[in-house]
């Protein structure tokens, strides 16, 4: 076949974990013969159900684990060549030295529109803080922590019984549809980045930080609980602890929670419920 | 419990119901976040905690698999 793609860039490596790293990774392999680059995917990361080791071996794509952070960037460092990184899903810091290099440009995806919410966990806050809106930002990286110029974006709405893993999810579609839309000009270096024209006192999310600080009172008010039940809920990835509470003056965890109807079943022991407005909360707690 | 099972996973995945592979997840039939949703309403339904050590691959890759697991949690 002819190739049609305008690129520079000799060889293309995927890095990510989970579903968007997959469906990433498929849309970069079926670009590969038009543009004719080396194509390689690093897992740094294992998630539990992820399918990209298969995709590379049903594709003939290199697969390379490296969960050491200080192998990956040694690897990587040691890059040869007009290298285009993208990075879908993935934790990992670039070092400054690496986003330096003239022959390697790093592509990332952000679950938040930057510069709202840099950093972890961006549909955790988001959901914590009632927002009505947010999306996904594909961004040039430099040496400072999701601040380099914006490639693309595109927005959704967060519902008002929206979870942290089904936020998650919509994003991760919104993501992979916006990889296709940019990837092209990526290649051809010829996007129109923009600045973020953040605030450099910005604040920063860390992987730590924990919404609310892991507890709730069975008096706050009912939406907040909700939104915080919500905003740590990504059901049973251990991102963040189970939110706590105290039940009859003992500490208590919440396992699971659910908006029911007023007139849902009321289950009796170990179970909580709260008006929430013309509905239930309803929470299955234990003591701890 | 059968059938509820089945309910379930045909609100959310209804491939599932005629797959007969042994790995819905890498054939593409069901992904992590639509096992989050079965996990949770089986939880809902059985009244049970599958703890995360339970949601891996295996115990998700077939209905006859995820059916087993809900048989092994009941007689826990």
């Amino acid at each position: 076949m002819d190739r049609m793609g305008n690129t520079a860039f000799r060889r293309v490596v995927v890095i990510g974990y989970g579903k968007a790293a997959g469906d990433v990774l498929r849309y970069v392999c079926d670009r590969q013969e038009e543009y004719g680059y080396e194509l390689e995917f690093i897992e740094h990361e294992a998630a539990p159900f992820s399918v990209t080791e298969k995709i590379c071996a049903d594709r003939g794509v290199s697969f390379r684990q490296i969960s050491d952070k200080k192998k990956l960037a040694a690897y990587l460092d040691g890059t040869a060549g007009k290298t285009l990184i993208v990075s879908a899903s993935n934790n990992f810091l670039f070092p400054a030295s690496l986003v330096q290099r003239e022959n390697i440009t790093v592509v990332n995806f952000h679950n938040a529109l930057l510069p709202k919410y840099p950093g972890r966990n961006a549909p955790t806050w988001v959901i914590y803080e009632g927002e009505k809106e947010t999306g996904i930002t594909w961004h040039y990286v430099t040496a400072g922590v999701d601040e380099g110029n914006i490639i693309i974006q595109k927005r959704c709405a967060v519902g008002e019984d929206t979870r942290a893993y089904e936020l998650t999810e919509e994003l991760m579609d919104l993501a992979v549809e916006a990889f296709r839309e940019c990837f092209g000009d990526v290649l051809a270096e010829r996007v129109q980045a923009r600045p973020q024209g953040f605030d450099p006192a910005r604040r920063m999310y860390r992987s730590r930080e924990v919404p609310s600080d892991g507890y709730f009172a069975l008096t706050d008010p009912p939406e907040e609980i909700y939104r915080l039940l919500r905003s740590v809920d990504y059901g049973k990835n251990d991102i963040f602890p189970l939110m706590r509470t105290t039940v009859d003056g003992v500490e208590a965890e919440i396992l699971r929670y659910r908006r029911i109807p007023p007139d849902g079943q009321r289950d009796g022991v170990d179970f909580l419920y709260l008006p929430l407005g013309d509905s239930l909360l309803k929470m299955k707690y234990r003591k701890v | 419990m059968e059938e509820k099972v089945l309910a379930i996973l045909k609100e959310h995945c209804e491939e599932a119901l005629t797959y007969d592979g042994d790995s819905m997840m890498e054939d593409g039939v069901i992904d992590s976040f639509t096992v989050i949703n079965v996990v949770g309403d089986l939880e809902d339904e059985f009244d049970i905690e599958i703890d995360a050590k339970y949601v891996v691959a295996e115990n998700f890759k077939n209905k006859e698999a995820i059916i087993a697991l809900v048989k092994r949690l009941l007689e826990e």
